[in-house]
């Protein structure tokens, strides 16, 4: 009975999904989170191609299976034929399924460049990933690295998301590019940003690149994508996405402190009021 | 009965307790191999601690006897195990297509070997190639700063020819047995296993020689680790075609082996090619080639 | 031991000679030990999954959390013993349950039976492949309770046994290097396997039987073991790295000195793609015998089935990087390994619509193997779009490490291969045991596992998409509605399970005798022509193929 009331549940909650929040998982979605940059709009765009492609492939295989089991049952066909050839179909099986790689590589290619080669950047940010937190710099302003740790489940207060707040979150201005590199201390890890479509390795003795640009101002969660040890699960990233004023005002008063905080705190509320008047 | 007796020349081997043997040996070395290797109080306690214990107080390595152990049964069984196969063999149990099957099987084994090789190749030319991606400066270059290579041309030239040379007699000893001059093939096998001991001899004087440290903790660092590994996978390779060949002779020696029929020597010649190929490799690419 | 007691080798010794089964040298008895063992791994290995979906069930700690004892007793750790739990239950499912039942459980009992033979090349190695399982297992198992990382006991890296977690920085202890010893011999022995299934192969045919007279089945038990006997060592060799990273002081995967984490993953992978192949190849040969045989049709298309195995096989060893796209590859090798992985979907789509077309135009009757088969069918096609999805790097950024990748293998693998390995155990049962099983309860079974596994597997694709990544004992609260479904999906497997031994037990104690041939016209191989269950020794006089 919690089974079906479960699945019931979920599909009502599904078609909500769209409704809710971003930067954040929600209960019973069926697809990405909310893409808030260029390369994750892409990667959604082309998902939906391959989605498009795969799911008439599969239900064409289907079909295929259901008809002949229906169609060639010993009941309606007690006498086999002997065919084993048929060399038109074996050409098009094979040829069909090379022209539809043929188009999902039109378009895989052009996305994977768009997002691998680092177009010019505003500023970059430099992240390490240690067993089992975060450290951020932020070596052209001057900024160096804080730590970032998950708020333990006890000390969660309003506001705050149980495994994915962090202390001191990584702020960035909204559309700025930003490059982002990443490196480890001890283990591997991943710095993975599902809203962002960023996902890059942490691997001790290398420096990895990758580039966004949010344009939505908000909070973003995401989490270590690479297992790296015990807590693997328990070192989220929490990225704030803010006005330049605010970003201004957030390095000025050290990142990585309670002050910097603050201005955080104080732009979320006021964004609150805001939003509230707006309704 | 005899409308069942084999009317084919496939050899259906007696049921053998060696394979048992042998596992419960390599369980028993891998278990005392751990035991060894980290002193890491394995069965400190109790019955087993002899075996198992962490060793000497303080020691970086535990006990070696369980190790030992292990060890002794594995070789116990291949001298079980390949004892029966030659009484077998007396026994005429080898026919031809049987025969055929270990030619296969010793082709197969011999490139799954070359596949083991691979692996440290690969190590070393990425390093050798792709050496900038490294963060440390000192590791961004080849070879790594601090290391001095070999000159290619003094012990690894000598090695080379060598090899080459014993591979020319190993063949002089199979081409004497086939035309039955029993002296012959055993002279040849005598050189061959003479210039085996002598590159290990060789591999020794240079390695005592080097210019870069093993471990990590003396000095060293992944030159050190790719040239070591892979030339002295190289080298046990080495050892152990000698006392293949070595077997061979023995064998010889005590009446073994026809003319006709001496897959033995044949396996261990083509074992021996094939580490010699594998140094014609090393030679060119970490002696020379990749010199720094 | 030598040549004296060769004119006993017709004596059929007792079930109870235990002498029988540690010294065989008889690939059916052997087979059987296989089979056994592969049966004791799953059932530990699915336990293992058990426990993880106890965990997974809702968000927080349930289980791994200190304080939780299973039954009351057994206590069961903190969320690094949640890491073990799931490397284990890969690496188990994989080494000590897959393989053992295709490779060496069917591919033992049938490839010497399928090409008329009377037994494999090398009897006697044959027995050491399988003893070498037991004490590889022996080792893995013992590892899960030694030091691990520090405060904690066994190997939590995965089964991808990544450095620097694998090496010293990640785990210290001793635990780590009794697993890769434990490898270590289970590599020895599946690479002693290849090379006796290939002399086999090569060798041993019937007179008359051409390469491409050779059922599907040994094709495809070839194709794997080459791709066993060609991947496995370099394993081999990376894991020896690992070895003497830890204990001798080398620095291959150190950055320290110089050594790069992500050579390990090049090896690891070059062997590991290959790899999971080896695991669904045998159900690609399985499957055509059991499609062929219930629709009373030759297989369509035999040569380009066959040759689809192999450029499966050849293609295979070439796309290792696509589980590496987020290392930090350049751009242009990416582009290169999107292009080779999706060219695999060509010849394996070769296969699906083999079968499908060997269906057609067939008199089919749905007897059980032919449930599980067409069960494989679509559920592996359900896999394999789901891998075309992933080999596009672009998309890849968004789904590596996440339950996507966790759906497309479980599809195509707790999915694909263990209904493969179904298929073949209802196909083949009778031959092997010599008794028929309740085909009633056969299909319970098969109703409980389709249902039971799409239920378990099909919502993670929805937690991977929305972001839920890989390896976590808690997750955000936002997964937990597809999570709880996920966990009741697995009680659904797990009735299947009870009543596969439901069915096991029936058939020891109704002991129905089994018929040579329960399958008519349509069972067309060798193995068919003889008695079930075959005589100890058959084919004393060759077969002649025409
Ligand atoms: C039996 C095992 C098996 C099989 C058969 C496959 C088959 C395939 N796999 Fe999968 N894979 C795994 C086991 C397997 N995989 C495992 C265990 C992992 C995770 C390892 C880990 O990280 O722990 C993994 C991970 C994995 C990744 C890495 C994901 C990541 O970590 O980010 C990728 C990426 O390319 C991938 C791709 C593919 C592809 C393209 C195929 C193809 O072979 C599929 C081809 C089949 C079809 C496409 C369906 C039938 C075809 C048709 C009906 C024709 C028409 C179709 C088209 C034109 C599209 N797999
Ligand atoms: C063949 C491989 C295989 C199989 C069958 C399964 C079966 C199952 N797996 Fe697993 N799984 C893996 C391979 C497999 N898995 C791998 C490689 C990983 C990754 C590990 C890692 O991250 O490092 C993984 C990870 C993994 C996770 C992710 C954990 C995480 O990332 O945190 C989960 C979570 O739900 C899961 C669940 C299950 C479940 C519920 C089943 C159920 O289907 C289980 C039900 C039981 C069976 C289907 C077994 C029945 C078979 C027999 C009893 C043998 C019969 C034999 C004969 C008849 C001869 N598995
Ligand atoms: Cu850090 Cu996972
Ligand atoms: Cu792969």
């Amino acid at each position: 009975m919690r089974f079906l009331a479960a699945i019931a549940l979920t599909w009502i909650t599904a078609t909500t999904a769209a409704m809710a929040n971003t930067g954040i998982p929600t209960d019973g979605a069926l697809g990405f989170q909310h893409a808030v940059t260029p390369i994750m709009e892409r990667i959604v765009e082309f998902h939906d191609l391959l989605l498009w492609i795969i799911v008439p492939i599969t239900l064409f295989v289907t079909a295929l299976l259901a008809y002949v089991m229906v169609r060639y049952r010993a009941k309606a066909n007690p006498v086999p034929s002997k065919n084993s050839h048929n060399t038109l179909l074996e050409v098009i099986w094979t040829g069909l399924p090379v022209l539809i790689l043929m188009v999902i590589s039109f378009y895989s290619f052009p996305l994977l460049y768009m997002s691998d080669e680092i177009p010019e950047t505003d500023f970059t940010i430099k992240a390490t990933g240690y067993q089992w937190y975060w450290g951020y710099e932020y070596p052209d302003h001057g900024v160096e690295q804080y730590l970032s740790n998950m708020i333990p489940e006890d000390e969660i207060v309003d506001g705050q998301e149980r495994l994915l707040s962090v202390d001191y979150p990584l702020v960035v201005p909204l559309n700025a590019t930003v490059r982002l590199q990443v490196t480890a201390a001890d283990v591997i890890h991943n710095w993975a940003m599902p809203s962002f479509g960023s996902k890059i390795d942490a691997v001790p003795g290398r420096l990895n690149e990758i580039w966004f640009q949010v344009t939505e101002l908000g909070t973003y969660y995401g989490q270590c994508s690479e297992l790296c040890g015990r807590l693997h699960g328990y070192m989220p990233i929490e990225v704030r996405v803010v006005s330049q004023d605010v970003f201004d005002a957030w390095i000025a008063a050290e990142p990585g402190t309670d002050d910097a905080n603050a201005i955080l705190a104080q732009n979320t509320a006021d964004r609150a009021t805001r939003l509230a008047q707006l309704d | 009965m005899s409308a069942h007796a084999a009317n084919h020349d496939y050899h259906l081997v007696d049921p053998s307790p060696w394979p048992i043997v042998g596992s419960i040996g390599a369980f028993l070395l891998a278990v005392g191999a751990v035991a060894y290797m980290t002193a890491g109080g394995l069965f400190a306690e109790g019955p087993l601690a002899f075996f198992y214990g962490d060793g000497v107080e303080g020691d970086a390595r535990g006990t070696s006897m369980g190790m030992m152990i292990g060890f002794a049964i594995v070789i116990w069984t291949m001298f079980g195990w390949w004892g029966d196969m030659i009484k077998e063999s007396n026994a005429g149990l080898h026919t031809p297509v049987v025969d055929l099957g270990m030619r296969y099987g010793m082709i197969l084994f011999i490139a799954s070997e070359v596949m083991f090789f691979v692996a440290w190749f690969w190590s070393f030319f990425e390093y050798a190639i792709f050496h900038e991606v490294r963060l440390d400066p000192g590791m961004a270059m080849f070879p790594p700063t601090g290391v001095e290579t070999f000159d290619p041309w003094h012990i690894p030239l000598m090695n080379t020819l060598v090899l080459l040379l014993s591979g020319t007699t190993v063949t002089w000893a199979h081409h004497a047995l086939q035309h039955d001059d029993r002296k012959g093939a055993k002279l040849g096998l005598l050189v061959t296993v003479i210039l085996g001991v002598c590159f290990t001899a060789l591999q020794g004087v240079e390695y005592a020689e080097a210019g870069f440290e093993f471990a990590l903790a003396d000095g060293g660092n992944i030159y050190g680790s790719t040239f070591y590994m892979a030339t002295g996978f190289h080298g046990a390779h080495v050892i152990i075609g000698t006392i293949f060949l070595f077997i061979c002779l023995l064998r010889l020696q005590f009446g073994g082996m026809s003319a006709k029929k001496h897959f033995g020597l044949e396996a261990a010649a083509w074992y021996w090619h094939f580490v010699d190929v594998v140094w014609l490799f090393l030679f060119s690419f970490v002696y020379v080639i990749y010199q720094g | 031991m030598s040549a004296d007691s060769a004119t006993h080798d017709d004596h059929t010794p007792s079930l109870w000679d235990w002498k029988r089964w540690v010294y065989s040298t008889n690939h059916k008895d052997i087979g059987t030990m296989y089979l056994i063992f592969a049966i004791f791994a799953g059932v530990i290995g699915g336990a293992m999954s058990g426990m993880i979906r106890l965990e997974l069930a809702e968000p927080g700690l349930q289980v791994f959390n200190d304080s939780f004892k299973l039954f009351g007793m057994l206590e069961m750790g903190d969320s690094h013993n949640y890491n073990v739990m799931v490397t284990m239950h890969g690496l188990i499912m994989i080494f000590f349950m897959v393989m053992p039942a295709m490779i060496g459980g069917f591919g033992n009992w049938f490839v010497p039976l399928q090409i008329g033979a009377p037994d494999m090349a090398f009897p006697r190695m044959n027995n050491i492949s399988f003893w070498l399982l037991p004490a590889a297992f022996g080792l893995a198992f013992m590892s899960m309770f030694v030091g691990g990382p520090a405060g904690g006991e066994g190997f939590g890296g995965g089964w991808v046994l990544y450095p620097p977690l694998s090496g010293l920085t990640g785990h210290p202890g001793p635990a780590m290097d009794l697993l890769i010893l434990s490898l270590h011999l289970a590599g020895i022995s599946s690479i002693l396997g290849a090379i006796n299934f290939i002399t086999t192969i090569f060798n041993m045919r019937a007179p008359g039987m051409t390469m491409h007279k050779m059922p599907l089945f040994v094709w495809s038990i070839l194709v794997t073991v080459f791709l066993l006997l060609l991947s496995l060592p370099v394993l081999a060799g990376a894991l020896t790295m690992l070895l003497t990273d830890r204990n001798f002081g080398t620095s291959f995967f150190e950055p320290a000195g110089g050594g790069d984490p992500i050579m390990f993953q090049h090896l690891f992978w070059f062997f590991g793609h290959p790899e999971v192949y080896i695991l669904i190849l045998p159900g690609f040969g399985i499957i055509s015998h059991i499609v062929s045989t219930f629709s009373k049709k030759p297989v369509f298309g035999y040569l380009g089935m066959a040759y689809a195995m192999v450029s499966i096989g050849v293609i295979g060893f070439l796309v290792w990087a696509h589980h590496m796209y987020t290392v930090g590859m350049p751009v242009d090798l990416k582009a290169y390994f999107v292009a080779a992985t999706m060219v695999i979907a060509v010849p394996t789509g070769i296969k699906i619509f083999s079968w499908i077309a060997t269906m057609w135009g067939g008199s089919i009757t749905y007897r059980t193997p032919m449930m599980w088969a067409i069960g494989f069918i679509f559920l592996f096609t359900v896999g394999g779009v789901t891998g075309v999805v992933l080999a596009n790097a672009g998309v890849d950024a968004a789904l590596h490490d996440t339950y996507y990748v966790v759906a497309h293998f479980h599809y195509v693998l707790s999915l694909g291969a263990v209904f493969a390995i179904f298929a073949g155990w209802y196909f083949w049962f009778e031959k092997i045991f010599g008794v028929k099983y309740n085909s009633l309860l056969a299909r319970l079974q098969f109703l409980f596992f389709f249902v039971g596994a799409n239920v378990i597997f099909f919502p993670q694709h929805f937690l991977g998409l929305n972001g839920m990544q890989r390896r976590v004992p808690d997750y955000a609260d936002g997964f937990a509605n597809w999570n709880e479904i996920s966990s009741w999906g697995y009680a659904i497997m797990g009735v299947g399970m009870i009543i596969f031994f439901l069915i096991l037990i029936e058939a020891m104690m109704s002991r129905r005798k089994g018929e040579a041939n329960p399958w008519g016209e349509g069972a067309t191989t060798l193995e068919w022509t003889l008695s079930s269950p075959p005589p100890f020794h058959q084919f004393s006089t060759l077969p002649k193929i025409k």
